[in-house]
Formats: C-alpha cells, sequence, structure tokens
C-alpha cells in the first residue's frame, strides 16, 4: 500500500506517495525525474548517490523513502546559483578539471556541500575525509581536492 | 527487488507488539547493513519496523554514569562535547566506522544487532565493559555486551526483544586507551582491529582490557592477554609475549579481505603497538 511522505526537497515542499521498500533515490529519480542524484553500487560504497538530509550528508541508495517524512533534503538540482548559474562549488569543479566522466561529481559535490557547510576552512586532511566515501574513477581525486580547496576560498571571499 | 511493508512505529510498545504481530518482520535502525542484505537478496523480510522515530532512542545522556541510547548514529557520538572525555575509545572507534555518509545514518545498537566480528564499536564498548539493555514486553533486562554476541550475524536478542540502551561507567582519570583497525583504505571495513585499555598506577599495570575484531566469529575479548598484563610493571619484554598470546588466542578465518596468518600477524602486532603508544614507547 502506497503512503504518503511530505519533505523539503531543495526548499520547495513536496508530496510523494511510495511503497515500503522503496528508497530516496528511487523518490529522486522516478518520482520526480530527478536524474542529478546517480546511482552507483547500491550498497552504501562508492557515493554517488549522495545527497543532503538535514544538514548531514547521506547515501540515499540506503535511505528508506518513508523516513524522509518531515525532512529536509538537498540534491544538485538544489545547489544552482542564482539565474540558473552554478554554484561556486559546481564552477570551481569545472574550472579545476574536477570532472571526468562526471558519474561520482553530484555525490562528490554534495559531500563537499555538507563539509563546508558545517567546516568553511577544511584543511586538505578534512577534504580527504570528508570525501572517504565517494569514489571516483576517472579524475585520482587531486584535481577534486584542488576545486574544493578554491571554493572554499572563493566561499570565504564572497562571505 | 522483493517488496516489504515499512513501520514507523512511535514507542517500543507499538514496535514491539507489531513485530509480534507481523511474521517474518525486522526491525530496522540505520539500515546501512540490512538494506545491503535485502537488496543483495540474503534477508526477504515480509516487513520493516523502523526503531527511528521512538523518542528516546537516540540520546546520550552523562550522569555518572553514560547512558548512550541504541539509536543513536556513530555521527552524534563523534560529535558529542562530553564524550570524548568521558569515553574517549568509543570516540576513536565511531571516527573510524565506514564513511561519513555512513556513520551520519549509522547507529550504536545496528552495529552491535548486527553481530559482525569486525564491529568497530562492538570492540571498544567491549573493552569499556558496557552493559546492554534489552527490552520485551514482558520487561527489561541488563546484559554485559560480553554475552551479547553469539556467533556472526547472531546476538542473544529472542525476536520478541530490542536493544534499547548501552550503559557504561566513565574511565578512571589514570586510564589510557587506543584504537587500532587495519583496512585497505581508511572507509574499509577491519581486516583485523584492536582496542586496548590500561589502568596504569606508576609503571604497574592495574587493570588491563583488550579485544580484537575479525578475527573470531564474535568481537572477542583477550582475557589471556589482559591477565598477562594486570598487577605486572609494563616492559616491551612483557609487551612481546603479550603480542605473541594475542596472536595464538584468536581463531581468524582467511577471507578476500586478508589470509588466517595476515590477521593472526596483525592482531599481535597491534596489541603490542597499542601498548608502546598508551605507554610512550616510540612507534613499533
Amino acid at each position: 500500500m502506497k503512503k504518503e511522505i511530505l519533505f523539503s526537497l531543495n526548499g520547495i515542499e513536496v508530496s510523494v506517495f511510495v511503497l515500503g521498500h522503496e528508497r530516496l533515490i528511487d523518490v529522486l529519480r522516478k518520482h520526480l525525474s530527478l536524474t542529478g542524484t546517480k546511482e552507483g553500487c547500491g550498497q552504501g560504497e562508492c557515493g554517488a548517490c549522495t545527497v543532503i538530509v538535514d544538514g548531514r550528508a547521506v547515501n540515499s541508495c540506503l535511505y528508506p523513502a518513508l523516513e524522509i517524512s518531515g525532512k529536509s533534503v538537498l540534491t544538485i538540482e538544489g545547489l544552482q546559483g542564482p539565474e540558473h548559474r552554478l554554484s561556486v562549488l559546481q564552477q570551481a569543479f569545472v574550472d579545476c578539471g574536477a570532472i571526468q566522466c562526471g558519474y561520482c561529481t553530484p555525490g562528490m559535490i554534495l559531500s563537499v556541500k555538507a563539509l563546508l557547510d558545517s567546516n568553511p576552512k577544511p584543511t586538505e586532511e578534512e577534504i580527504r575525509e570528508a570525501l572517504q566515501g565517494n569514489l571516483c574513477r576517472c579524475t585520482g581525486y587531486v584535481q577534486i581536492i584542488t576545486a574544493v580547496k578554491q571554493a572554499a576560498r572563493h566561499l570565504l571571499e564572497l562571505s | 527487488m522483493k517488496r516489504f511493508d515499512y513501520f514507523l512505529p512511535q514507542s517500543l510498545e507499538e514496535a514491539l507488539e507489531l513485530k509480534k504481530k507481523i511474521p517474518n518482520s525486522r526491525f530496522i535502525a540505520g539500515g546501512t547493513d540490512l538494506m545491503v542484505q535485502i537488496r543483495g537478496g540474503e534477508l526477504k523480510p515480509s516487513a520493516l519496523i523502523s526503531l527511528r522515530s521512538i523518542p528516546d532512542l537516540s540520546s546520550i545522556e552523562i550522569n555518572g554514569s553514560i547512558r548512550i541510547g541504541a539509536m543513536t548514529t556513530v555521527t552524534d557520538l563523534i560529535y558529542n562535547p562530553d564524550l570524548e572525555h568521558q569515553a574517549k575509545l568509543l570516540v576513536d572507534a565511531a571516527r573510524r566506522v565506514g564513511s561519513p555518509q555512513i556513520r551520519n545514518v549509522a547507529t550504536v545498537g545496528g552495529n552491535l544487532c548486527n553481530c559482525s566480528p569486525c564491529a568497530d564499536l562492538a570492540l571498544s564498548l567491549l573493552v569499556l565493559e558496557a552493559k546492554a539493555r534489552i527490552q520485551s514486553l514482558s520487561g527489561t533486562q541488563d546484559v554485559p555486551l560480553q554475552k551479547f554476541f553469539e556467533s556472526p550475524g547472531k546476538s542473544c536478542l529472542s525476536p520478541d526483544q530490542i536493544l534499547t540502551d548501552i550503559f557504561i561507567e566513565p574511565v578512571s582519570s589514570n586510564t589510557k586507551s587506543v584504537f587500532l583497525k587495519k583496512g585497505r583504505v581508511k572507509m574499509d571495513l577491519a581486516v583485523a582491529s584492536v582496542a586496548l585499555l590500561l589502568e596504569m598506577e606508576g609503571e604497574i599495570c592495574r587493570k588491563a582490557r583488550v579485544a580484537a575484531g575479525s578475527v573470531a566469529p564474535v568481537p572477542l575479548r583477550l582475557q589471556k592477554v589482559e591477565v598477562l598484563l594486570e598487577g605486572q610493571a609494563l616492559s616491551p619484554e612483557l609487551a612481546d609475549l603479550a603480542q605473541r598470546m594475542a596472536s595464538e588466542s584468536v581463531a581468524p578465518i582467511s577471507d578476500i579481505r586478508g589470509t588466517e596468518e595476515y590477521r593472526r600477524q596483525i592482531v599481535g602486532v597491534y596489541v603490542k603497538r597499542g601498548l608502546a603508544q598508551i605507554l610512550g614507547w616510540g612507534l613499533v
């Protein structure tokens, strides 16, 4: 039997009817056609499906859909800046060549967003720790770390 | 994936009643292991009964002794301002659990009830001599954590019981501890791990607690090593003996993450390294 969930998605209140076995990623991709969030391993290992729930990064492939009621979810679609411009964080990934195939990128960016929201001046060690749960098979991570440092710098300049 | 129903009871009684009523139902905590097992077809529950909406299960209270609600997330252990001082070993182990995304959702109770031999929190809680509070419709009982784990994936809980809280006593000020874990990369499950706690009086070890992970069917206290160390002046020679004894008193298996021999070796080295770190002998 389908049950209704009400939650805040990228700042907008939404209502979705879901089945008991569905997961947050199913709600995003299937019910709401928000395909920015990717499913990689489906086991919480790769982090491609990372979104932010109530301020914390989580694997949406392991998150039961019915648990999302009353919570606040941020996905990659919610990150863009004014006039559909990329956010500072997204732009830093582009500028630093931190994207190749791009499949891991939304998850990477959401993990970094959760980090920078709670720690605006992370050390390289803290950046690496925040990205422990996000695999990238293309870039070798070096450009990603550079992008995070650049984004942190730009965000501090803007604030 | 096979379909199942999902319930969000608002009280322990409601959760226990649902469990009794629905055949082949399972409790779910953070779900970071359970959801994987269901997707992999290893588990086929008819319904999941979530413990996330039950008040009080996810709080930490420090009032003389320490009470940790079973639904407390691993991240909440790490960021609790007092726990770092009162039970540093638990916080050290919490930092080594999975990835940030897993730590944000995985719970203390889930880590224990999963009964994995490699459970990071289980080791530190064994060494801290934690008690598990278990509730059923007929009442409450406290069980020493050492009696909680029965075999891989199996705890002492019967289907009509819920683990609600963990209790630990704060350690004395002359206590030092260390948590060491071997994984290929940081977010891996442990190939082998050791938690070590020493209560010292000058050079004499008054109390030693040692536990090892991924080296037996359950998270294991190494009581022979504890007896060897207690009441003794700790020397590098005694540490060598402890290393040998630790390697010999475990029963690891060979699997995809490591061989039996390697695990024995790591546990021995980590016991010695832990002693060296606590006693300031430099790197071993």
